[in-house]
């Protein structure tokens, strides 16, 4: 494999803003039609009302919670690549932070979408924000769901600055190498950037700083939507353990969902030798972690239940493995804790074939996990007169369509038009004692 | 006519960046900048550079944002005092999670606030004197000397193993 030089990265990474050919439009468009789908479905639900989703009583948190809580998730993987493992001053994430962290930004905009689609009336939607409404009635931040809004705002607005941080001495860079429009475009994007030493001073200070806050921001975030949940006393929900289980869950998805994103672009923009097998070796092993992690919450759920002897606790559980939901509890646990074991091979975490499909496999896992916790809870709660099924809607799988499909919208848009890896970050990389954190 | 003429190093090699930064700091040379596409430890420990304020800036907003959280939470519990089940109107836990999430907002508010200030951006200003290949892989020492005495900071920089880019006056190149 030949090595990297400056010059080498810059081209690599530059080569891939080259003008895209047809096909890359003709998936544009496939995207942009799912994206109309879903709007479609949302904006008939608009206007016929929230019940043409198959939410109802005692099931009224369906899809839309479900993929709010799968999307926050997979966003939580990009801080984590791109903050926490910069604290440590793990090199191997630079190829895959930049990806990694726009799929954080994208990701918080599509999750932030679905409590607006599950609100019903969405003009209502500044009863939210701290301003007072004709009542003069104030939101209530006792709510877990006034929590959630403040936290995923904050989530959006600091991942999307940090990003856009990192993003600008790489901006200039395609400045210097751009003409005519473009040229025009990254000067203006680029602020001004030249990478003189003053420039430098304050930018590794305030980046580092950024890295500091978004630790316990990431932290925050997921636990916080765990207890959208836990803060409830629906059985199978009101536990202690569901913040750290939240996480852990999140950043399981994300990785597995970085490892999605990576493996196609690593073939198509030629990443081979920034891109290489051991920067996904190393994700894989950290997914066999946060699969553990995950697989060790599981049981500590049904330890607690048998533990408790809460008779109401105990029945959901054993409903959680027997009832009518099962399939989805034994997705779970075979996508999520054991099949990611699979990559305590070595054959297996170096194969791209391998690591692909197994990614899949925990992304399709962890939507499943969210079903089960946040459908199978309400579904058998205390009452058994009151227990009841669930299924999504056409609408809703429209809506749940149209959220992919903007989520791979927005990042395929991405990859052609900005630098989709850090060319100041691998230039670092292969310069031993230089760092964002100098 | 510019009265001082401004001319630019651009090296490959971190070493001699530091060794021309050296030499011209002992010569009567005038030291402007050095562009780089990394920042260079090297290089800042040559400079001697302070420690940056950024931080104050992020601590200010951090201040600000944990006594704005607080405030604005209990500031709309108050506007509607009904004791819901024994529970405080004032609650201070609950409301630790709305004044956490707004000393992180802040803090990076601040954080963006200095980062801008201190390295005052965005301005096009930068760009005076610029040499592009420096985002790429040269590393870029400017220097300013009096008129007449180009040739000697020319030969100064070609010593050291620079290419040497002589800027007549300000004008802007995209191109290198």
């Amino acid at each position: 494999m030949p090595q990297l030089t400056y010059a080498s990265i810059d081209q690599t990474i530059l080569n891939t803003l080259t003008p895209p050919k047809r096909y890359y439009w003709g998936i544009v468009f496939m995207l942009f039609l799912g994206v109309m789908i879903g709007a479609a479905c949302w904006a008939y639900q608009i206007f016929t009302g929230i019940g043409v989703g198959g939410q109802n009583n005692p099931v009224a948190w369906g899809t839309y919670l479900i993929n709010f809580v799968f999307w926050v998730g997979i966003a939580h993987s990009g801080t984590l690549i791109s903050a926490i493992l910069h604290l440590f001053r793990a090199g191997w994430r630079n190829p895959i932070a930049r990806a990694a962290e726009t799929m954080t930004v994208f990701a918080v905009c599509v999750a932030g979408l679905f409590p607006f689609i599950h609100l019903g009336r969405a003009w209502q939607v500044y009863y939210m924000i701290p301003f007072p409404n004709q009542r003069l009635l104030w939101p209530n931040f006792l709510s877990p769901l006034m929590f959630d809004v403040i936290a995923i705002s904050t989530y959006l607005t600091v991942s999307s600055l940090f990003w856009y941080t990192g993003l600008l001495p790489d901006l200039a860079a395609v400045r210097d190498k751009s003409t005519g429009t473009r040229y025009k475009i990254f000067k203006i994007l680029s602020f001004g950037w030249t990478g003189a030493h003053e420039q430098w001073r304050h930018y590794t200070r305030g980046y580092l700083f950024f890295a500091a806050l978004a630790t316990p921001l990431v932290i925050s975030v997921h636990s916080v939507v765990s207890w959208d949940f836990a803060l409830g006393i629906v059985p199978g929900w009101h536990t202690t353990i569901f913040a750290p289980y939240f996480v852990a869950g999140a950043i399981h998805s994300g990785l597995a969902m970085v490892l999605t994103l990576m493996i196609p672009l690593r073939k198509l923009f030629k990443y081979e030798n920034i891109i290489t097998i051991e920067v996904l070796q190393n994700v894989a092993k950290t997914i066999v972690l946060t699969g553990l992690i995950v697989g060790l919450a599981y049981g500590t759920e049904y330890f607690i239940a048998w533990y408790s002897h809460n008779t109401i606790e105990m029945e959901q559980f054993r409903w959680r493995a027997l009832g009518d939901y099962r399939w989805g509890f034994y997705f779970m646990v075979l996508c999520n804790t054991l099949t990611p074991l699979l990559f305590l091979f070595k054959k297996v975490r170096t194969t791209l074939a391998t690591l692909f499909i197994i990614s899949l496999i925990v992304n399709f896992g962890m939507w499943w996990e969210r079903f089960v916790i946040i459908a199978g809870g309400v579904a058998h709660g205390f009452a058994p007169h009151a227990w009841g099924l669930y299924a999504p809607s056409l609408i809703e799988y429209g809506i749940m369509l149209g959220a992919f499909c903007l989520f791979f919208f927005l990042f395929v848009l991405f990859v052609k038009h900005l630098p989709s890896v850090s060319m100041t970050e691998m230039k670092e990389t292969i310069k031993e004692g230089a760092g964002h954190a100098a | 006519m510019p009265r001082k003429r401004h001319i630019m190093g651009l090296f490959k090699n971190e070493d001699n960046v530091v060794s021309a930064i050296n030499g011209l700091k002992q010569s009567s040379y005038e030291f402007i900048r050095v562009n780089t596409p990394i920042p260079s430890h090297k290089i800042m420990d040559a400079l001697k550079l302070k420690k940056s304020m950024v931080g104050w800036f992020t601590l200010c907003g951090g201040i600000l944002g944990f006594i704005g959280g607080f405030a604005l939470a209990i500031f709309t519990a108050t506007r509607w005092n009904l004791i819901v089940s024994g529970k405080p109107i004032i609650a201070i836990i609950p409301f630790v999670i709305v004044g956490f999430e707004a000393t992180i907002l802040f803090s990076v508010f601040g954080n963006v606030i200095g980062l801008l200030t201190q390295t005052r951006l965005p301005s096009y200003k930068w760009l005076k004197y610029y040499d592009p290949r420096c985002s790429g892989e040269h590393f870029g020492v400017l220097a300013a000397c009096e008129v007449g005495q180009e040739d000697r900071l020319k030969d100064f920089f070609q010593k050291q193993g620079a290419e040497v880019r002589v800027f007549e006056q300000y004008k802007e190149s995209p191109q290198p």
